[in-house]
C-alpha cells in the first residue's frame, strides 16, 4: 500500500511541534498589510503574533489571499514523484475557496500520475477544529489506514467536530464577509458577545448573544460540554493574542468537565484576519453539528 | 320628576368638563412627584380628552350610541398612564349607558361602578391613592344618593372627589413627601368641576395657548421633484353655512355628505347649529373646497399634504412583509437613530414629556405588514398605553414587553435575534437581560425638596438610580461618577454605557468614559451621542 502526506493550510493553526509530531504538511495562502504581502507561515514566533494583532489592533487591515495554483502544484507534485499520495484536509470551503482550486490541480496531476490518489477533502472547519481532523488522519495513517480510507473516515466524522468562541469586535467578521447574521446582529452594540459556532455548512454562525464577557465564557463552555457528549478527551482553545481571556474559558469549561488533554494556541494570521484580535474559540469532537445558519 | 339628559346635552356637559380640565392643565402638571421634568398628567389628560371629543359627532341625541362614539375615540387618543386610566373610565360609562337613549343622574350610580371596574382592569397592579381611588371611592359613595337634578348630583360628586383627593397623599408615600396630591386625581376633579358648571349654568373660559396635539409644520425636503402622490391631502375646515347661498334651515348633514364620499375618504362631518366641521382626505382639495363653498365661507382652514406626513416617517410607504417588528419609543434623535441601527423596526418619537397616544401606536403598528408586533415603550408612563394599543389591533399578534427606561429598551434591542423561530423565544431572548439591568441618570433640578436623604436644590444636577434620588452636586459629570460607583458597590456591572445629551459635549462624553475605563478595566464602556433633552445622561449597567 501506498504510503500518503497529509497536508493543511495556513488556516489550521498547528504550531510547528504540532506538526512535527503528526507528521503535517502544509500549503500556505498569503496576506497583506500595508500592500505587502507575506507567506502565511505558521512558523511565527509569538512576537511577531503579537505584533501583528498590535498592528490590527492599530487599525491596519490584513487582506488575504487563496493558496495559490502553482504552491499546490509543486507541493504535491513533489510527493507524487516520491511515489506517495496526497491528503489535503483544507479549511472550510464557507471560508477560503482554496480548495476548488487544490480540486483542479488535483484533476491535473492525476493525468500524469494515473496511479496515484490525490484527495482533497473540505474539512468544513477552521484552526484548531481543522487541527483535529489532521491528527486524526495522522493517527489514522499511522494505523495503516490507506488515503481513501482516512479521506473517508475525516468526511464522515468532520461535522462532530464542534467549534464555539466569540470575538471581541464583530466587525472584522462582518468585512470579511466570514459570518451568517444579519445586519441588526452587527449593530454597534457594546458589551454583547455573539457566540459563534461552525454550522452544517462550515460558515462562522453567530447564533445567539450574551451579555458581557463573563456570560460570554459560561455559554461557550455549556456549548462545548454539551457537544462533547460525556466524553471528554481533547479540548482545544485558539485565541487571537488574548491568553488570559483563553486560560479563563479553559478554566471554566474544565469545571464543568474534565477533558483529559487540552491543546493551547495562537489563531494564525489567515483565520485572525477575519476574527480580529481578541477571538477565543474552543473545539471539541463529540455530537454531529446540527445547527443551519440562516438570515 | 327626575331630570334627564340625551346625547347632545351630555355631550355639551363633558365638553365643559374638558374645557376646565383644559384651563387648569398647567396646575395639573405642576403636581409632580419628582423634581424632574415627568410625564405631564395634564397634558396628557387633556390630549386624551380632546382627541377624543375632536372626533366625536355632538350630535347624536341617543346618549348611549353618543357615549360609545366618544368612548372609542377617547380609548384611540389615550396616551399616558392618566390618559389611559382616564379612558378607561369613560370606557366604563358607555358600558354602563349602552342602548340609554337619555340618562338620570341615577345613571351615573351604574356608570360609576363600570367605570371603576375598567379603570381598574387596565392597570396590572393598581395602585391606591391615585386617580383610581377618586373614581372607586366616588364609585362606593353613589349607591346611597338620591338626587333628582344634575346640579345636586354633581355637586356631591365632585365634593365626594375633592374628599377622595385630599387623602391621596395618606394613601401613597411618595405624594407625601413630596408634598403635593396625586395629579390624574386633580385632573378628573378639575373636569367634573367643569361638567358640575355647566348644570349650574355657569360657562368656562378656555385657557389659551394649548400647544397643538401634532406638528404641522411639514419637511418639504422630503418631498422633492419626483416623490410620488401617493396620499392625498388631509383637507380638514370649518365652514359657517351663509343664508346668502343655502337654506340653512333645510341644511341636510347626510345630502351635504354624499358628493364628498366621491371626492374622498375618512370623512368626518360635524354639524353644529350653522358650523359645519368637515374632515376629509382626498386628491383634490380644490374640488372639496369649491362644492363646500357653494354652502358657505371658510372660518377655518386646513391642508396638508399626507405623502409628506409618510416621508418624514422614514419607512417604506408601501408595507414590507416581515416576520417580527419592533416598534420602540424613543425620544432624542441620536438614540432614535441609533435603535433604528441596531434594528428598531419603527421608532416612535416619544418620551418622558412627550407620551405618545394609543393611535401613535397603532399608526406605527400599521406600517408594516408583519406576523408579530413586539412593543418597547421603554418609559413606565407609556407602558399601559402600549398595552391599550396592543390590546386594540387586531391585525396581527402584538406583545409589550414593558420596558421602563431607554436603557431597558436597550438592553432588549441589542439582545434581540431576528431569525427566532418563535415570537416566545424572541420576548425570551429580549426579556433575558432585564432583570439584571440598572438605570441611571444625571438631570437638572426643577425645585428644592429633599428626598430620600438628598437635599435638591433647584438647578443643580441630580443624579437618580432607575426612580430613585442618590445625589445633588453643582458637577454632573463628577455627580455621574459618583451615581455609577454607587451602583457599581452594590452589584459589580460588566457594561456601562453612557447615552449622553444634546447639552454634553462629546469632549466631555469622552473624557468622563476615559475615566470609566480607567477605574472599571473589567467593565465593556461605551458611549453613545442621545442628543435626547432634559437628561444629561442616562446610563446603562448591565
Amino acid at each position: 500500500m501506498r504510503d500518503f502526506v497529509i497536508f493543511g493550510d495556513s488556516v489550521c493553526d498547528m504550531t510547528t511541534e504540532m506538526r512535527k509530531e503528526y507528521a503535517i504538511e502544509y500549503v500556505a495562502m498569503n496576506f497583506s498589510i500595508d500592500d505587502v504581502e507575506t507567506v502565511a507561515s505558521l512558523d511565527w514566533s509569538i512576537d511577531e503574533a503579537k505584533n501583528h494583532y498590535n498592528q490590527m489592533r492599530a487599525g491596519k487591515r490584513v487582506f488575504t489571499t487563496q493558496v495559490p495554483k502553482t504552491v499546490y502544484y509543486d507541493r504535491f507534485k513533489e510527493v507524487l514523484d516520491q511515489g506517495k499520495d496526497v491528503l489535503y484536509i483544507a479549511c472550510s470551503s464557507a471560508l477560503s475557496a482554496s480548495i476548488n482550486t487544490a480540486r483542479m490541480v488535483a484533476e491535473e496531476l492525476l493525468q500524469a500520475y494515473p496511479e496515484a490518489s490525490v484527495c482533497c477533502v473540505d474539512s468544513l472547519i477552521s484552526s484548531f477544529g481543522q487541527a483535529y481532523l489532521l491528527m486524526q488522519a495522522s493517527i489514522k495513517r499511522s494505523q495503516g489506514w490507506s488515503v481513501k480510507e482516512t479521506a473517508s473516515f475525516i468526511e464522515e466524522n468532520r461535522l462532530k467536530v464542534n467549534q464555539c468562541g466569540t470575538v471581541e469586535s464583530m466587525e472584522y467578521l462582518r468585512r470579511a464577509g466570514r459570518v451568517k447574521a444579519s445586519k441588526a446582529f452587527f449593530g454597534n452594540l457594546f458589551g454583547v458577545k455573539p457566540i459563534i459556532i461552525s454550522d452544517t455548512k462550515g460558515q462562522n454562525y453567530a447564533y445567539k448573544k450574551v451579555k458581557g464577557t463573563s456570560n460570554a465564557r459560561v455559554a461557550i463552555a455549556e456549548h462545548i460540554v454539551e457537544a462533547a457528549d460525556g466524553v471528554y478527551d481533547q479540548l482545544l482553545i485558539s485565541h487571537a493574542d488574548c491568553e488570559e481571556d483563553a486560560k479563563l474559558l479553559r478554566d471554566e469549561i474544565l469545571k464543568r468537565a474534565p477533558f483529559k488533554d487540552v491543546v493551547f494556541g495562537y489563531i494564525g494570521p489567515i483565520v485572525g484576519a477575519s476574527v480580529g484580535p481578541g477571538t477565543v474559540i474552543a473545539f471539541c469532537f463529540g455530537k454531529q453539528v446540527t445547527i443551519e445558519g440562516n438570515e | 320628576m327626575k331630570q334627564r339628559i340625551n346625547g347632545v346635552e351630555l355631550h355639551h356637559a363633558l365638553t365643559a368638563g374638558y374645557s376646565n380640565l383644559k384651563k387648569n392643565m398647567a396646575s395639573v402638571n405642576d403636581l409632580n412627584v419628582f423634581p424632574v421634568p415627568d410625564g405631564d398628567t395634564g397634558t396628557n389628560m387633556v390630549h386624551t380628552f380632546g382627541g377624543g371629543l375632536e372626533s366625536v359627532d355632538g350630535n347624536i341625541l341617543h346618549a348611549g350610541d353618543y357615549m360609545k362614539q366618544l368612548s372609542y375615540a377617547i380609548l384611540l387618543s389615550a396616551r399616558g398612564n392618566s390618559g389611559v386610566i382616564f379612558s378607561q373610565f369613560f370606557h366604563g360609562l358607555a358600558r354602563s349607558f349602552d342602548g340609554k337613549e337619555s340618562i338620570a343622574f341615577d345613571d351615573w350610580t351604574d356608570g360609576f361602578r363600570c367605570a371603576t371596574e375598567d379603570a381598574y382592569r387596565s392597570i396590572l397592579s393598581p395602585t391606591e391613592g391615585t386617580i383610581l381611588t377618586v373614581i372607586r371611592e366616588t364609585a362606593e359613595f353613589l349607591p346611597n344618593q338620591q338626587y333628582d337634578t344634575f346640579q345636586e348630583g354633581m355637586q356631591a360628586i365632585l365634593e365626594q372627589m375633592k374628599a377622595s383627593l385630599a387623602k391621596t397623599p395618606d394613601l401613597l408615600a411618595v405624594l407625601k413627601e413630596a408634598g403635593v396630591v396625586d395629579s390624574g386625581g386633580a385632573g378628573l376633579v378639575h373636569f367634573f368641576s367643569g361638567v358640575h358648571a355647566f348644570f349650574c349654568g355657569v360657562s368656562i373660559d378656555e385657557a389659551e395657548g394649548l400647544e397643538q396635539t401634532g406638528s404641522t409644520k411639514a419637511h418639504v425636503h422630503h418631498f422633492g421633484p419626483d416623490s410620488d402622490m401617493e396620499y392625498g391631502y388631509c383637507t380638514e375646515f370649518i365652514l359657517q353655512l351663509m343664508h346668502a347661498k343655502t337654506d340653512i334651515a333645510a341644511f341636510s348633514r347626510q345630502e351635504f355628505i354624499a358628493p364628498l364620499q366621491e371626492m374622498g375618504d375618512s370623512i368626518v362631518v360635524v354639524v353644529n347649529d350653522t358650523i359645519v366641521k368637515v374632515h376629509i382626505h382626498t386628491f383634490t382639495p380644490e374640488k372639496v373646497l369649491a362644492y363646500a363653498r357653494q354652502f358657505g365661507e371658510f372660518v377655518t382652514l386646513k391642508i396638508e399634504n399626507m405623502s409628506v406626513q409618510h416621508s418624514e416617517t422614514r419607512e417604506a410607504v408601501t408595507k414590507e412583509k416581515v416576520k417580527y417588528a419592533i416598534v420602540a419609543v424613543a425620544s432624542g434623535k441620536g438614540i432614535v437613530d441609533y435603535f433604528y441601527g441596531i434594528g428598531a423596526t419603527v421608532v416612535i418619537d416619544g418620551g418622558q414629556t412627550n407620551n405618545p397616544s394609543v393611535e401613535d401606536f397603532m399608526d406605527a403598528f400599521s406600517r408594516y405588514d408583519a406576523e408579530h408586533i413586539i412593543v418597547l415603550p421603554n418609559n413606565s408612563n407609556i407602558i399601559f398605553t402600549a398595552n391599550q394599543a396592543a390590546e386594540m389591533y387586531d391585525e396581527t399578534d402584538v406583545r409589550v414587553i414593558p420596558t421602563k427606561s431607554i436603557v431597558e429598551g436597550y438592553s432588549a434591542l441589542s439582545m434581540m435575534n431576528l431569525w427566532c423561530d418563535t415570537v416566545e423565544e424572541l420576548i425570551d431572548d429580549m426579556s433575558s437581560g432585564l432583570s439584571t439591568v440598572t438605570t441611571a441618570y444625571v438631570t437638572t433640578a426643577t425645585r428644592n425638596t429633599t428626598m430620600n436623604g438628598v437635599e435638591v436644590v433647584q438647578g443643580n444636577y441630580i443624579g437618580l438610580v432607575d426612580k430613585e434620588i442618590v445625589g445633588c452636586d453643582t458637577d454632573r459629570v463628577q455627580l455621574a461618577g459618583q451615581v455609577i460607583q454607587k451602583v457599581m458597590q452594590e452589584q459589580e456591572k460588566e457594561v456601562i454605557i453612557a447615552f449622553y445629551g444634546a447639552n454634553v459635549s462629546v469632549g466631555e462624553a469622552e473624557a468622563f468614559c476615559e475615566q470609566l475605563r480607567e477605574k472599571y478595566p473589567l467593565a465593556d464602556v461605551g458611549f453613545i451621542e442621545g442628543k435626547q433633552e432634559i437628561y444629561d445622561y442616562i446610563i446603562s449597567l448591565e
